[in-house]
């Protein structure tokens, strides 16, 4: 038995591109899992094939080939929707509603009983910072109240799956931090599997425990963002005296090295690499005050996988 | 239950928010309005002694007619008129149900909920089928209350007749429904349905038509074409027919066949409607 809440296996999905031509393959062959209580990212350029995954994981979307579960069930089977919570890019809640009654729609569409949809949308409103918005009309909304509102609509059946497209789309830095926190408390308290699509990857960075690269419909690399982080072997070196023999010997040894801000980067092989350039440091009569391991950025991870995967083609 | 009253909210608070409900009820009011002034009856003695319609006085040729008499001619005509209005009405307030669900951005939010694509799609089409019921009823039902209220006179098989225009509404809704979920266009339904109406009232003359065209699969085509689509000159008639219990006649020989064949092209429409809808990638 596993704790996967959304489970994808060699999904594939081609789009028919007209007569006679080729079709256009969107996903090809991916998997990755979501458990309870964890936080997912999806991440890929524009066309990665992200939307279409989402899209497939919801129904909305046949696939080609493969399977997807949420919650155990097939994805054709619409009570895998049954605690599934979607926030969709570019939503449009209908403006004509007010948002206690776009949260008392879709919370009846969600099988709620008409008090515990009342009890609900103050408790979720509050949460969202829109608790004094609850009788307007969505169409005066701001965007990033709207997406909000989206938000609290995707949360009104409590799910235990939520699937969020770019939600930090159009809000304010302090709501993006609400926005982080309210899902970090979903997934801790209640269990909730999140997969998170976005392009923003500092928001990636900041709010997923794992994350998984989509390129040309394959998943380029899958891990935490420790690990895809961790994978570059670059150090921070900050020894005295750094002079001009000293960075020489260490280039000559093969190593990568970058003056920056008064201390030095280095790119080595190994650890053996970078304990040799050490030896060579103390053997000068060099004092080693600072070393450590300069972590990628994900973008940084994200670009270069890109430009490798841009390469092979 | 809790989908199909979800969307009856949704497509009510829809026609209010944009209008069409006010412009709905609105137009069937001045109807109602002009139908009520426009009726001045002398009743003496439960008979009518004289009548004006439109101002114009009504020729009685020295003779006392019948009072319940003159109320179904005057039902009757009504009912005819009512059954062009109140379809033409329903068309353009409901034509729109399907396209704006299928709009980007929309679709996903409500089929990312636990319900089928069928329940979400046959919930959405009753709620227009009330919204469309009660606008016959508000019509046919103040139009009564008028007549009774000048003439004292009750003829149910007027509310009655409601029924039959009912039945041509929720047939040609559900063909709007199928053009809604192919083309995802309000104009294109609304154009489609109109015409369905106009041109299957034309096929009452299929066999004059036939006999006159100068081939025979062309003729093979005309009374195919009347077998299929509904045959709204026929139902007229038959709204006709009920409310004035055949008192007058309309040319139409009146038979069942009308009613089951546009019953089916109703249910295939709808049938095809949510097949498609189901094939469909959002």
């Amino acid at each position: 038995m596993t704790d996967s809440l959304i489970e994808v296996r060699a999904l594939r999905k081609e789009y028919r591109s007209g007569v006679r031509r080729p079709p256009i393959t969107a996903l090809d062959g991916i998997d990755f899992t979501v458990r309870a209580g964890e936080l997912f990212g999806l991440l890929g350029p524009n066309g990665a094939g992200k939307t279409t995954t989402v899209k497939i994981v919801l129904g909305l979307t046949a696939p080609t080939d493969g399977t997807a579960f949420v919650g155990g069930l097939p994805v054709g089977n619409p009570e895998s929707r049954r605690r599934v919570g979607y926030l969709p890019e570019g939503h449009k809640i209908p403006g004509y509603l007010t948002a206690r009654q776009a949260m008392t729609i879709f919370g009846r569409m969600s099988g709620m009983s008409t008090d515990d949809i009342k009890t609900r949308i103050p408790e979720l409103l509050e949460r969202v910072r829109l608790p004094q918005w609850a009788d307007v009309r969505v169409k005066k909304f701001s965007k990033g109240m709207t997406q909000r509102l989206g938000l609290a609509c995707a949360l009104i059946h409590r799910p235990n799956v939520l699937l969020l497209d770019e939600p930090t789309d159009g809000v304010d830095p302090v709501g993006r931090r609400e926005i982080r926190d309210l899902l970090r408390d979903e997934a801790a308290q209640h269990g909730t599997a999140v997969l998170l699509n976005s392009h923003l990857l500092s928001e990636i960075e900041l709010t997923c425990d794992r994350v998984a690269v989509l390129r040309n419909g394959k998943v380029a690399a899958e891990g935490t963002i420790d690990e895809l982080t961790r994978k570059s072997a670059k150090y921070k070196m900050v020894a005295t005296p750094i002079d001009e023999p000293l960075v020489a010997m260490f280039r000559e040894s093969g190593a990568g090295v970058e003056r920056v801000n008064g201390h030095l980067v280095l790119s080595v092989d190994d650890v053996a690499h970078l304990n040799a350039l050490l030896d060579g440091l103390r053997a000068r009569g060099g004092m080693l005050s600072e070393l450590a391991p300069v972590r990628s950025t994900l973008e940084d991870v994200f670009v270069d996988l890109v430009k490798a995967t841009e390469q092979q083609l | 239950m809790k989908v199909l009253w979800a969307n009856i909210e949704d497509v009510w608070r829809e026609a209010a928010a944009r209008w069409t409900l006010i412009a709905y009820f609105l137009l069937s009011t001045i109807f109602i309005i002009i139908f009520a002034s426009a009726i001045n009856l002398d009743i003496v003695d439960g008979a009518l002694a004289g009548a004006k319609l439109f101002g114009k006085e009504v020729e009685m040729h020295g003779n006392e007619v019948s009072i319940e008499k003159i109320v179904l001619g005057f039902e009757s005509g009504f009912s005819a008129v009512l059954y062009f209005l109140c379809t033409f009405l329903a068309i353009f307030a409901t034509a729109h149900l399907v396209p704006r669900l299928q709009e980007k951005g929309t679709i996903d939010l409500y089929l990312s909920r636990p319900v089928s694509r069928t329940k979400l799609l046959l919930s959405r089409y009753f709620a227009g089928l009330l919204l469309a019921g009660s606008n016959v009823l508000y019509l046919l039902g103040s139009i009564w209350l008028v007549v009774v209220w000048k003439t004292h006179v009750v003829n149910y098989r007027f509310l009655l007749g409601g029924g039959v225009i009912l039945f041509v509404i929720a047939t040609l809704l559900a063909f709007a429904f199928l053009i809604g979920v192919i083309t995802s266009s309000t104009a294109v339904s609304i154009m489609a349905s109109c015409g369905l109406f106009l041109f299957s009232g034309m096929l009452v003359a299929h066999d004059r038509i036939a006999a006159a065209v100068s081939h025979e699969w062309q003729a093979t085509v005309i009374q195919t074409l009347y077998w299929v689509i509904p045959k709204t000159a026929e139902l007229g008639a038959a709204v006709f027919a009920f409310v004035s219990a055949n008192s007058f006649s309309t040319g139409i020989e009146l038979k069942p066949s009308p009613f089951i064949t546009t019953a089916a092209f109703g249910l295939v429409s709808m049938m095809l409607a949510i097949w498609r809808f189901h094939k469909k990638e959002f």
